[in-house]
């Protein structure tokens, strides 16, 4: 009896470490969003979109690099058409959660101007960074990251700007 | 006439679509600052591109006809838009956010500067500093005179130094 | 070109489309139906083997841009964070 319990424990384990690692609670926000972005994909949904990320498009190549080492990605984002659709409390809820002893805040940005506010925090076990969140909030627009896994930063954020930036002009551009 | 069959076989959509893009996009983008529609009317060009493939000659035309295009559609796009009224160049209202500090605050106010003004000088503006275009270029792009083009951008830079200098934004 | 112009220049400096344009397009030029999805499965569980294919092609294509346009978010907003970082450095 005792191996199986094991067998069945070491299972139930196994399956939740890919899993989220903190709950979102943000399903009452699809409604007031005027455009939302939900994704849930766990390891075999990455193995699986892998196979068809192109490695001859460069961008597409960096990709299927970085998902490597990430075991889930869970991102709820929400961009709304007035200021006020969500409060507060919101992203307080989820920050509270990251204030279990395995997560540690690494940077947090606040832009009075814009209202911006933008946290990353890492979770680490066993010497290891085992998760990343990232909370961004902008008076219109809320986002929530979960990545499950090694998650190289570096790369991830050389990607948001290869992506985001605009591509630095070399002399006359015709 | 080989030369020519050898260069229009060159051309490959893909690599086209990955030369263009952030031309495309971008004229799009700077000039709906919306970018999902943005988005949207980038698609349209690429795939007017793909319908007309067989029209085009070289790659230096493939560059002119998409800017072209990317002009033409934006226009197109902001036109079905009921956004914002057309109002005069002078009666542009400035935008509610200021720069706190820093070069990176002004880029967004000077786009969104340039968002409030009105079609024609926005796209000769967007062609004159995100493209580098001179006049006489903007000109054919947009299909509209050369005089036209010099006061357009001359008017909009007006415009653009008086908003900044009362909000204490200057040189450096 | 004076202060103002250069500020321009870099203010609307060409920036890249969301991850996965490229492939947005091309869905576009071959678009799928949702028949088309539906008859798929139809054909799958009557055996049919091609069908099952171009189905499974669909989903992949699919769970690929869920993935490009995750990373993109979530690529963009560290990016900012270090952008933000490195104008304070300076």
């Amino acid at each position: 009896m005792r191996p199986l319990l094991t067998l069945a424990l070491g299972a139930v384990l196994a399956a939740t470490l890919w899993a989220q690692q903190f709950k979102f609670n943000l399903e009452h926000l699809s409604s007031k969003a005027s455009h939302s972005f939900d994704v849930s994909l766990n390891t075999s949904m990455l193995q699986f979109a892998a196979k068809f990320l192109d490695g001859k498009d460069p961008d597409e190549a960096k990709v299927k690099k970085l998902i490597v080492g990430i075991e889930g990605i869970y991102i709820k984002s929400f961009e709304f058409k007035n200021e006020g659709a969500y409060f507060p409390a919101d992203v307080e809820k989820i920050r509270n959660q990251l204030k279990a002893p395995e997560w540690s805040r690494i940077v947090g940005i606040h832009n009075g101007g814009e209202k911006s506010n933008i946290e990353v925090w890492a979770r680490n076990e066993k010497g290891k960074v085992t998760g990343v969140a990232i909370l961004s909030s902008e008076p219109r627009q809320l986002t929530v990251c979960n990545l499950v896994g090694n998650v190289d930063l570096e790369s991830l954020s050389d990607l948001g700007g290869h992506f985001g930036l605009p591509n630095i002009p070399k002399g006359k551009k015709k | 006439m080989i030369g020519l069959t050898a260069a229009r076989q060159a051309l490959d959509f893909g690599e086209l679509m990955r030369e263009h893009r952030a031309m495309v996009f971008s004229v799009a983008w700077h000039f709906l600052h919306d970018r999902d529609l943005a988005e949207e009317t980038a698609q349209d060009v690429f795939l007017s591109l793909h319908t007309h493939l067989a029209d085009i000659e070289t790659p230096a035309h493939a560059g002119f006809w998409l800017r072209k295009v990317a002009v033409q559609r934006s226009i197109d796009a902001a036109r079905k838009r009921s956004r914002r009224p057309q109002v005069a160049l002078e009666d542009v209202a400035e935008p509610s956010v200021r720069p706190a500090s820093g070069d990176p605050m002004l880029g967004g106010m000077l786009r969104r500067l340039i968002a409030t003004l009105p079609e024609m000088p926005r796209m000769a503006m967007i062609l004159r500093y995100q493209e580098d275009l001179d006049p006489a270029e903007i000109a054919e792009t947009m299909g509209i005179p050369l005089g036209t083009v010099k006061s357009h951008i001359q008017r909009s830079l007006a415009l653009l130094r008086e908003k900044l200098e009362r909000r204490g934004v200057g040189e450096r | 070109m004076d202060w103002l112009e250069q500020e321009l220049a870099q203010a609307l400096a060409r920036k890249e489309p969301a991850a996965g344009f490229d492939g947005r397009v091309r869905a576009r030029m071959h678009p799928r139906p949702q028949w088309l999805a539906i008859a798929a499965t139809l054909l799958v569980m009557m055996g049919g083997g091609e069908a099952w294919r171009q189905y499974h092609q669909y989903q992949g294509y699919l769970a690929k841009e869920q993935v490009m346009t995750a990373m993109r978010i979530a690529g963009s907003k560290l990016n900012r964070v270090q952008m933000q970082l490195k104008g304070t450095e300076q």
